[in-house]
């Protein structure tokens, strides 16, 4: 049987979302439900069971495979081709055109469900929509996920990271390297440099995942271990929702801060969205100070001459 | 500090909608007026006030009625252009991830705001007290 409830009720989804994704599960629907919020996104159901979560908030399995260069364009671009010729699924197509295995696509599909509902569950629902239909997405999970697992992961996913020293909101936080964290000839490594790069006062976490091909949590983890590390600043918040927009045009006018998007001085006082958090996860943060300076030890000469 | 009216609700758009990577305000000749992007601008601007000149043609030659967007769809992503009055381009782009109806519901508004600044019905710089 499965549950649909967090485990310790810390930082679970909206009631409205679980209750919908419940209400699917029990009449074993087949068609979407459309979620409607921020970011919001669409979840397919196949039986009950999930086949794929969509949302903006995080890159689905085309982006992933084909920005990481896992699978290469002209390969993507022909299997879809064909597979829409035959009127197959895109899936087996790949498969059979020996692009990527199969137990290794099965992967990528529940790894990006996952994170797409860890987004899409931590953001902001208005309204969910159950629409029957014959079940239609491009890569669908065979067999389809319970719905009570992955929002029991998407849990655990914000619970992770409520639990690490510092914050960074993974939709609303704009990040550049700090001062001096880019050195010429030094190589960080573990996918740092690559961060670094495209740090650039202007991207989100989720921004960054979907320009590596990374799903957000992941790259929203590496991040904050960038961030705890000195290598990384905030240098301002997106602003969406109208009670956002009102809030920074108060501070603003009142002199506080600067215009959100310019990248230049830190807000001082933009809202903060305050996610639930049970008082045993912020009582047991760990010691937060990085020991310092413990990014140098990371540090490897470039080898040789560029 | 006075606040470019224009670029703040360029920023705004691109804050509101998941998914918005840039913006470009060009001339109905190709001229950039502003820009919020990480790409060439001046390209940006004469590639999109040609597009919309093409786009437009395009609907009256298929009897479409009139042109709403032009959008070009990449795989690493789109470029939604949009005529603001008959003197301005607003160029968008945006990643994969980017939910192109919304953005079309999205920028209507702005669209709107950026023509009233143009047109002198709206302050485009608006001062501190």
């Amino acid at each position: 049987m499965s549950t649909l409830e967090p485990a310790d009720g810390a930082g679970g989804p909206p009631y409205s979302l679980r209750e919908a994704l419940r209400d699917c599960a029990a009449k074993a629907l087949s068609g979407v439900l459309e979620v409607t919020g921020e970011p919001g996104g669409t979840i397919h159901f196949s039986g009950g069971g999930v086949a794929a979560v969509e949302t903006p908030g995080a890159p689905g399995p085309e982006v992933i495979l084909l920005r990481s260069g896992r699978i290469p364009e002209p390969g993507w671009a022909a299997a879809f081709a064909a597979a829409a010729a035959a009127g197959t699924a895109l899936g087996p197509e790949l498969i059979a055109r020996g692009l990527i295995g199969a137990g290794e696509l099965e992967a990528v599909l529940r790894i990006a469900a996952a994170d797409a509902m860890f987004v899409l569950s931590g953001g902001q629902v208005a309204q969910c929509r159950a629409e029957p239909g014959t079940p239609d997405c491009q890569l669908a999970l065979e067999p389809p996920a319970e719905a009570g697992w992955l929002l029991a992961e998407a849990s655990r996913r914000t619970r992770v990271l409520a639990s690490m020293p510092g914050r960074v909101e993974h939709d609303r936080d704009r990040m550049a390297p700090a001062p001096g964290a880019v050195q010429p000839d030094v190589v960080l490594g573990q996918g740092w440099d690559e961060i670094l790069a495209l740090a650039n006062g202007r991207r989100t976490p989720r921004d960054m995942a979907f320009a590596l091909g990374r799903g957000v949590y992941a790259t929203t983890l590496q991040l904050m271990h960038m961030y705890g590390a000195g290598l990384l600043v905030t240098v301002s918040h997106r602003v969406v929702t109208p009670a956002e927009r009102a809030h920074a045009e108060r501070a603003q006018a009142a002199g506080a801060v600067a215009p959100s998007g310019n990248g230049q001085d830190p807000p001082a006082s933009l809202p903060r969205r305050r996610r639930a958090r049970a008082q045993h996860l912020r009582d047991s943060d760990p010691d937060s100070g990085p020991d310092l300076p413990s990014w140098l030890r990371l540090l490897r000469p470039r080898s040789g001459g560029n | 500090m006075a606040e470019d009216g224009l670029l703040a609700e360029m920023h705004a758009l691109r804050d509101r909608v998941t998914g918005v990577t840039g913006s470009a305000l060009a001339s109905r000749d190709g001229l950039i007026i502003k820009a919020d992007t990480e790409v060439n601008e001046d390209n940006l601007a004469a590639l999109a006030a040609a597009s919309l000149g093409l786009a437009q043609r395009m609907a009256r030659e298929v009897g479409q009625g009139a042109l709403r967007e032009a959008v070009t769809r990449s795989s690493g992503g789109y470029v939604a252009i949009y005529a603001v009055g008959s003197t301005a381009v607003l160029i968008l782009t945006g990643d994969e991830g980017l939910n192109i109806a919304r953005l079309h519901h999205e920028s209507r508004a702005t669209v709107d705001r950026i023509e009233a600044m143009l047109s002198g019905a709206s302050p485009v710089h608006t001062g501190s007290h």
